[in-house]
């Protein structure tokens, strides 16, 4: 969900994010101080808007005094942006998880595959990253609207010209690509950890998912991420090396005496996964499974 | 050309006295902050020379500093590599690694490049510690630096010296490929990547080389760690090395070839000298970052340099308040951030949101800060730091003003001078 927002935001304005993630964070946290007062449906509703309003303000103050230095520019900005967001959160909450649950009234299985409880939360999860999806697809290709934004992006002075404000165009897309990434993370924050350090971690994944499936690439980024989720939790329980495939020639005892990454077990590769598809993705498609061509 | 010379004599004589005027901690942080500078300037040859924003620079930081704590275990500093030498190996471990990620990496540019640089570091903080035969695990290698030459190299002034030998050299090395064929293609590349292919050059294998040679120079930077240190950890692959590199180089400026030097080593001083007295010192970095990304895209240097271009326009006379005013507001407005920010850090830390909840009676405890203690519920307290920020940003727009005020009236004397020279005709 968080690639969603941030390919919404890349495919739409060029700008590539760093703060995305932090938003991401924001919106866990958010979600985490206001449950307290207006309950977790009322905090799952309001933490995304905030998180826009944070949005915008980024856009308004911060990206739109460098745009005309480049794509790079605002990368950087972004980048120190991030590094901001998170001290601060470091300040106000402390360095350590916070303790955001999961509402007692969730908290139970939803079914039970061989012998494993599967908690009806992620089954939340799963839907609301689904419906979001189709509800951005379809406000981009079939509405009024979805038309202005995109037009906005290829030919920003001629759309101007036909009276719509622009800077509004893309100071509304950079807000609503934060308020879902502040959603996916008032969701996904109860379930994992809501800790300072959420950020980093997702950050260079959702790197990863973008340009596997292609930059600006709605449909490209939602294939990616179901692949690399795949890919990861199937090495998980792949309990064998290198050294077993060359077993089947022979050579076994050969591959264990050079070690290192002969021996090493795939499930304790399954973290670096992602990044080894990526470079192969790089290799044989540059512009990712679902890119078009530059 | 003769200022320059004078202050480039002094400059090295000053580095060559540091180990007989500052403390032996202090000659340790100098140490670090050449190393910082060394890296900045090979990051910078990618970053402000090609025009590729790399993102996982710690990677090739990391491969020189194993390279080379490899090669001193296994040669104990004897043989055809003493402990002098020992970066090369680091060179050669940068360069080699340089190489792979180089070729993947330029395949694209832009943006993309700066995510697959990312990815590639991520990679490989990631498999580090799994390869426990190359890169030790959690717990690292650690090697001895071994006496060579008549020098034992057991204290830190003698390291202090390979240190500076070694940056000293590297960045001259540097400076003079800007001036080598290949550094002016690297302008191109950044200028017009289109243009080259055109006049026949094989940008990709350009990109490549230009990614070797600064992945080779952080190679010796993270060799010259490894030699101070005596260790090495995965920890050296980590994103926050990578960040830090970023971040000193755009302070320091990107446009120039010192800038990063200068902006590594003052980065690293004060990352040293109030790591202890501050827990956000990531927040102060940061800060300074988005500041001079926004308002001074040059950086340090391009400060330095527009107050020289101002100077040559108006003199001494009448730029001396404007360089009063002007530091003064950066002081104020420094001040006033800080008096916040470490206040909220001290109100907001659990040992005095516990000390509040306990006592009752006074709802919020003063607050010890700055050798005094401030009541954090009266205005008095904020009224502080938001008039030292108010006079700061007063400041700062009279500042701007007299520059205006500069440029009108240089603008009138032009004018009143083309007159003349009417009238005179």
């Amino acid at each position: 969900m968080v690639s969603a927002g941030l390919t919404l935001i890349f495919g739409m304005m060029g700008v590539l994010n760093f703060a995305h993630a932090s938003f991401y964070m924001l919106g866990a946290y958010f979600a985490y101080s206001l449950q307290g007062s207006i309950g977790f449906w009322g905090a799952l509703l309001v933490a995304p808007i905030l998180v826009g309003l944070v949005g915008v303000v980024v856009e308004r103050f911060f990206l739109r005094r460098v745009h005309h230095h480049g794509h790079a520019h605002e990368l950087l900005l972004t980048f120190g942006l991030s590094f901001i967001i998170t001290e601060l959160i470091k300040l106000v909450f402390g360095n350590y998880p916070v303790n955001y649950q999961i509402p007692d009234a969730l908290n139970f299985a939803a079914f039970t595959i061989g012998g494993a409880d599967y908690p009806v939360y992620r089954v939340l999860m799963g839907a609301i990253a689904i419906v979001m999806f189709i509800a951005i697809y379809l406000l981009l290709t079939r509405t009024r609207v979805g038309i202005v934004v995109r037009s906005a992006i290829y030919r920003p002075k001629m759309v101007e010209a036909l009276g719509h404000n622009v800077p509004l165009v893309f100071m509304g897309v950079f807000g609503v690509g934060a308020a879902l990434a502040g959603l996916a993370g008032a969701v996904a924050g109860a379930f994992y950890t809501t800790s300072p350090n959420m950020a980093l971690e997702l950050g260079v994944i959702v790197f990863v998912v973008v340009v596997v499936g292609g930059l600006g690439s709605l449909g490209g980024a939602m294939l990616a991420s179901l692949l690399i989720g795949i890919i990861t939790s199937l090495a998980i329980s792949i309990d064998a090396s290198l050294a077993d495939f060359f077993a089947l020639f022979g050579a076994r005892e050969w591959a264990e005496n050079i070690g290192g990454l002969m021996t090493l077990q795939v499930s304790s590769l399954s973290g670096s996964i992602p990044f080894a598809l990526m470079l192969l993705v790089l290799l044989v498609r540059p512009n990712g499974l679902l890119g078009e061509k530059d | 050309m003769k200022t320059q010379s004078v202050l480039f004599i002094t400059a090295i004589a000053l580095l060559l006295a540091i180990p007989f005027l500052l403390s032996q901690g202090l000659v340790d942080a100098a140490i670090q902050m050449l190393i910082a500078a060394l890296f900045a300037s090979a990051y910078n040859l990618l970053c402000g020379q090609a025009g590729m924003l790399s993102f996982g620079h710690a990677a090739y930081f990391g491969m020189g500093a194993f390279a080379t704590v490899h090669a001193m275990n296994a040669l104990d500093g004897t043989g055809l590599l003493p402990t002098p030498f020992m970066p090369l190996a680091g060179a050669v471990g940068g360069l080699l690694f340089g190489i792979v990620a180089g070729y993947f990496s330029t395949k694209r540019s832009g943006t993309y490049f700066a995510m697959i640089t990312l990815a590639i570091a991520e990679l490989v903080h990631a498999l580090a510690p799994q390869l426990k035969d190359m890169f030790g695990g959690e717990s690292g290698i650690s090697a001895m630096r071994m006496p060579a030459w008549g020098f034992t190299f057991g204290s830190t002034n003698e390291v202090y010296y390979l240190t500076l030998v070694w940056v000293l050299l590297s960045i001259a090395l540097l400076f003079l490929f800007t001036r080598t064929p290949l550094g002016r293609l690297t302008l191109g590349l950044r200028e017009n990547a289109h243009r080259l292919r055109f006049l026949g050059y094989n940008t990709h294998r350009l990109s490549i080389m230009v990614f070797a040679i600064s992945a080779m120079f952080s190679g010796i930077a993270g060799g010259l760690q490894v030699v101070s240190n005596e260790a090495a950890n995965y920890v050296l692959f980590d994103a926050h090395l990578s960040a830090a590199v970023v971040l000193n180089t755009y302070i320091g400026g990107v446009g120039s070839f010192l800038g990063p030097v200068l902006g590594a080593s003052v980065m690293t001083f004060f990352g040293y000298a109030v790591s202890d007295l501050t827990q956000s010192w990531l927040l102060y970095q940061g800060t300074l970052f988005v500041l001079v990304m926004m308002f001074m895209p040059t950086g340090l240097a391009g400060i330095i340099a527009s107050l020289g271009g101002l100077h040559k326009r108006f003199g001494v006379a009448s730029l001396a308040p404007l360089v009063v005013l002007s530091v003064i507001s950066a002081l104020l407005l420094s001040a006033g951030g800080t008096f916040v920010i470490e206040m909220l850090q001290r109100m907001l830390s659990q040992n005095y949101q516990s000390l509040a909840s306990l006592q009752t009676a006074t709802r919020w405890p003063d607050i010890l800060l700055f050798g005094q203690s401030w009541p954090p519920a009266s205005i008095s307290t904020w009224l502080v730091p938001i008039s030292l920020l108010a006079v700061g940003a007063v400041m700062g727009y009279l500042a701007k003003q007299w520059v205006q005020i500069l440029i009108q009236r240089e603008a009138l004397k032009s004018e009143s001078n083309q007159s003349e020279k009417e009238v005179v005709e």
